[in-house]
């Protein structure tokens, strides 16, 4: 598996298919501890859950370079999303640069229901250039 | 318990929010969000990093952050929020996380707050905006 240390600025990860099973969404739930979403009623699912399942799509097609830091994060949920939905990531090298040893890296994120875009956003991360340099 | 929009204007801080990290929450997120950074959850590799030792996932912060917006905003922070955060420092596990916010503006529809998450020492771990349309 490639790591994010081998991606260059405009690389396009493929797009990543996941379904936000009920099962999934209630360990979500209990990980966050998020005791927020419930009183909403329905089955409307965390709107940071579908961010992490669509980071989780990405990391299974480039591994995080070890000891990589979030450095900054922007999202925008553009809807809500229920359990039970199929949704799809795609993602790609937004921006990438060097200072004082270590990549910064943009990574861009759209999340799309049928072709609308559910959620977008940008993670900033940064890890040594020797990563990079090593890949 | 949700907020009612109309009772929001600029000044107004919102509910906090207060978490104990450990490190089988870390853990728990890490299989959850499928991120298995040794970072988060390897303590042999993280010792040896600038950070002496596991930390906490962003986004797992950001869940926290996410629960007072949802909280306060209901489904208009699902189908309208805007969220943009810097990390300032690491969560680590044994620390207790509050998250809070403040009011700064409300016009046009939007309503913007200020964010912070604190550590139990105040250090601050992440700050940022949000807005939503309420």
């Amino acid at each position: 598996m490639k790591t994010l240390a081998e991606l260059e600025k405009g690389y396009e990860f493929p797009p990543a298919s996941f379904d936000l099973s009920g099962e999934w969404v209630d360990g979500y739930v209990s990980a966050v501890e998020d005791g927020a979403i419930a009183s909403l009623g329905g089955d409307l699912v965390p709107p940071m859950a579908v961010a992490a399942l669509g980071v989780r799509a990405l990391l299974e097609h480039a591994a995080l370079p070890p000891g990589t830091l979030h450095a900054g994060q922007e999202l925008a949920f553009c809807a809500p999303i229920h359990r039970g939905e199929t949704l799809t990531a795609f993602a790609g090298v937004g921006s990438r640069g060097e200072r004082a040893g270590w990549v910064l890296m943009g990574v861009d994120l759209r999340i799309e229901r049928a072709g609308e875009a559910v959620m977008t956003g940008r993670g900033l991360l940064s890890f040594p250039v020797a990563e990079g340099a090593a890949a | 318990m949700t907020q009612q929009r109309t009772t929001l204007s600029a000044g107004a801080a919102l509910p906090a929010v207060t978490k104990t990290l450990t490190q089988e929450k870390i853990a728990a997120y890490s299989d959850a969000g499928g991120d298995h950074n040794p970072l988060h959850t390897d303590a042999e590799f993280a010792a040896k990093t600038q950070f002496g030792g596991t930390i906490a996932h962003g986004m797992l912060l950001l869940a926290y952050v996410s629960e007072v917006l949802t909280a306060v905003f209901g489904r208009d922070w699902a189908a309208s929020g805007r969220l943009k955060v810097r990390f300032r420092a690491p969560a680590r596990p044994g620390d207790t996380v509050t998250v809070s916010g403040t009011v700064t503006a409300v016009a046009d529809g939007r309503t913007t707050c200020d964010i912070e998450c604190r550590n139990g020492a105040g250090e601050l771990l992440v700050s940022g905006e949000a807005e939503v349309n309420a």
